[in-house]
């Protein structure tokens, strides 16, 4: 019996000789994942730690508020470690291709991923003291020259008029609040 | 109870001009933002959330059912003409649709899509119209650990069956109840897990998770692997209409898809995706074409469609008779319930009528303008696939973050919704399903308070859910779902080792 698994063994190995792996993964393809294990795990932790800081009244009966975050932190650690298992066997997920405008397999464009976040802190930060419609037009050509937009007047132009008619529309027709910031004075 | 003199009453609520108006403005709406390549049903609904949240209920739940309706019928035409599917539920009318219109039969394939999708839409919300009330005589003997149970059995099913691996479903429920643990607890009104911010207090709101989720996530994950470049849209070649071929070959798929949709969408457990996979295998096995499956068959993309459809109406029944969204879609609707501080339950029926039948009417009526507005405006809908990727991406990240704004008012609304979107990026890079993370935002809580209630009552004996017959069976249907799976991979596995230690 040992004989034959040593056999069959070797003979595999030689089948992975002659037919190298054709993509080369790096630890990070391999294991990366174990990331999001991690952190459902501190997720978990975190979790279990803050329970005792929920008061819990005296006159209450049976399950107080601290019973259901209980199982859930601790279903969190337990979803971590198998989620961790599952990637330490070897299992990794491939991203879905199920979007004709992304391409799974090139890496990651970090400097697109930059400048969008760029954008989006913007976005946070001017919101109240500038108003909703210069926030959201210097957010809108932020992203869209990120994602690699590169005809600068039409981009200007709509990000300007798509915000200015976005504000218009919701704060006159459908009776949403929205900063109107440095713009106050003239706008209606 | 009298489900035509209900019926009637609603349509009186919904036949007002002003309602109508509402209707049709969901439903372009809705088709609209359905159209954009990427955007799905769900996301649909979230993103257009903020547009009803100054209407009246009755009339913000018109309009919303159109935008449900619109969104559906929007995604299959950009499946069929660019073969982006925006939700799983549309994965299958990509793979015959794209192909037929790419043999330039584009045209019978949207056809078939429009009025496969008003048929099974029409025949599903009969089935709502009148299974709804029988389920919510039902659902009032349920007690709190029924209930429980349900949204158990929902979990299982919405992470178990989806998706193609167990923990990872699971990891995203988790992550979901664990946002909705923030916030005031509603029974004893302490607050949990707001870390001393006050703007947490509220806790965090369902959409926010589905916008962060869907929008935010999807349009990073997008713009990090761009493909640049023009997109290849299939020009509609040929008639509009159909051939008297096309009818023979699509009115029995559209029926079979309706038999399929509407039961399981209406399980308390249902969902679209597996009624359009059915329909689909049925379809590939029951037709007179079998050469032309996988090469743009009209059966494939008349049954699915309408299979998605009807269970799109189905899934409206656990929604409105148990508050049991099992779709992410459905769980964003229920959030716009609660919004209004309606609690769908069987006591919906009798507390809201006119609500309701005044949504079940708009259902037919928005149907209806659907299958009149679709076909002639599908030039209009392939210009919207032309619109530069930068500036749709761009233009999605201005409403998600308006959404945000609108429903908390404050910077710490967009932190929030940014950091979900960065895990939203992080879930579609390791392929983990988005769904079961909202379904577990806004039931969590619920399922929370159904817990304590049970326990409550059975004075702290928490056998009470395995005792009580009804909800016992339903955790054992659940368990199996769960077990269901792990053992047959173990199985297959082993089968498979077996084989191995026999080399030829």
């Amino acid at each position: 019996m040992n004989d034959r698994i040593r056999e069959s063994d070797s003979r595999e190995q030689t089948i992975v000789e002659q037919t190298p792996e054709p993509e080369i993964l790096s630890l990070w393809d391999r294991y990366g994942e174990a990331v999001v294990a991690l952190g459902l795990i501190v997720m978990g932790t975190v979790v279990l730690l803050e329970v005792r800081e929920i008061r819990v009244p005296r006159a209450l009966t049976q399950v107080g508020p601290r019973v259901f975050p209980s199982i859930i932190g601790w279903g969190l650690i337990v979803v971590g470690l198998w989620y961790a298992v599952d990637v330490l066997r070897g299992r990794r997920a491939a991203p879905s291709d199920d979007s004709e405008d992304a391409d799974p397999s090139l890496p990651a464009d970090w400097s697109t991923l930059i400048g969008l976040g760029i954008a989006l802190i913007a976005y946070a930060a001017l919101m109240e003291p500038a108003g909703f419609i210069i926030a959201s037009a210097v957010m809108f050509l932020l992203a869209a020259l990120s994602m690699g937009s590169r005809q600068y007047v039409r981009d200007v132009i709509v990000c300007v008029v798509v915000s200015t008619v976005v504000y218009y529309v919701f704060t006159e027709w459908l009776g949403i609040r929205l900063p109107e910031g440095l713009l106050g004075p003239i706008l209606p | 109870m009298d489900a035509f003199g209900n019926l009637a009453d609603g349509f009186g609520v919904a036949l007002t001009p002003e309602n109508l108006l509402w209707a049709l403005v969901g439903v372009f709406l809705g088709t609209f933002v359905g159209v954009l390549p990427g955007i799905g049903p769900a996301m649909t609904v979230a993103l257009l959330l903020p547009v009803t949240y100054s209407l009246e209920p009755i009339q913000a739940f018109i309009m919303f059912a159109g935008i449900y309706y619109g969104g559906m019928y929007g995604g299959s035409t950009t499946s069929i003409l660019l073969n982006t599917p925006g939700e799983s539920g549309s994965i299958v009318t990509a793979l015959e649709g794209n192909k037929m219109a790419k043999r330039g039969r584009g045209g019978a394939a949207l056809a078939t899509a429009a009025i496969g999708s008003f048929v099974a839409g029409t025949i599903a919300t009969l089935g709502l119209t009148f299974f709804a009330p029988i389920m919510a005589d039902l659902a009032l003997h349920f007690g709190p650990a029924e209930y429980l149970a349900l949204i158990v059995l929902a979990f299982t099913t919405i992470t178990a069956l989806l998706g193609s691996s167990l923990v990872r479903g699971v990891a995203s429920l988790f992550f979901g109840i664990t946002v909705g643990l923030v916030g005031i607890d509603a029974l004893t009104g302490q607050p949990r897990f707001t870390f001393g911010n006050a703007h947490l207090l509220e806790g965090i709101d369902v959409v926010a998770v589905a916008v962060g989720l869907f929008a935010v996530g999807e349009t990073l994950w997008v713009a990090s692997r761009m493909r640049h470049g023009n997109q290849h849209i299939e020009p509609i070649r040929g008639s509009l209409w159909m051939t008297k071929s096309d009818w023979r070959r699509s009115w029995k798929p559209w029926l079979r898809g309706t038999a399929v949709g509407f039961p399981i969408g209406a399980l308390p457990a249902g969902g679209a995706e597996i009624p359009t996979f059915l329909s689909y295998s049925m379809e590939k096995k029951l037709t007179d074409h079998p050469d032309e499956f996988g090469k743009g068959a009209i059966e494939g993309v008349a049954g699915p469609e309408a299979a998605n459809n009807a269970s799109a109406a189905g899934v409206l029944v656990p929604l409105l008779t148990l508050g049991l969204p099992t779709s992410a879609t459905a769980a964003i609707i229920l959030a716009a319930f609660q919004r209004y501080n309606i609690q769908p339950g069987p006591q919906l029926f009798d507390r809201n009528p006119d609500l309701v039948w005044g949504l079940i009417a708009s259902l037919y009526i928005g149907n209806l303008m659907l299958l009149v507005l679709n076909l002639p405006l599908v030039g209009l809908w392939v210009r919207i696939l032309t619109i530069p990727r930068p500036l749709l991406y761009g233009g999605i990240l201005v409403f998600a973050g308006l959404g945000a704004w609108a429903q908390s008012g404050s910077v710490t609304g967009l932190v929030v919704l940014y950091i979900i979107g960065i895990i939203g990026y992080m879930m579609r890079r390791f392929d983990i399903p988005v769904g079961p993370a909202v379904v577990g935002a806004i039931l969590g809580p619920i399922a929370e308070t159904h817990f304590r209630r049970a326990m409550q009552i059975s004075q702290g004996d928490e056998t009470v859910f395995f005792t009580r017959p009804l909800s016992a069976s339903i955790l054992a249907v659940a368990l199996l779902l769960f077990l269901g799976p792990l053992i047959w991979t173990w199985v297959q596995r082993n089968r498979a080792a077996g084989t191995g230690e026999h080399p030829a």
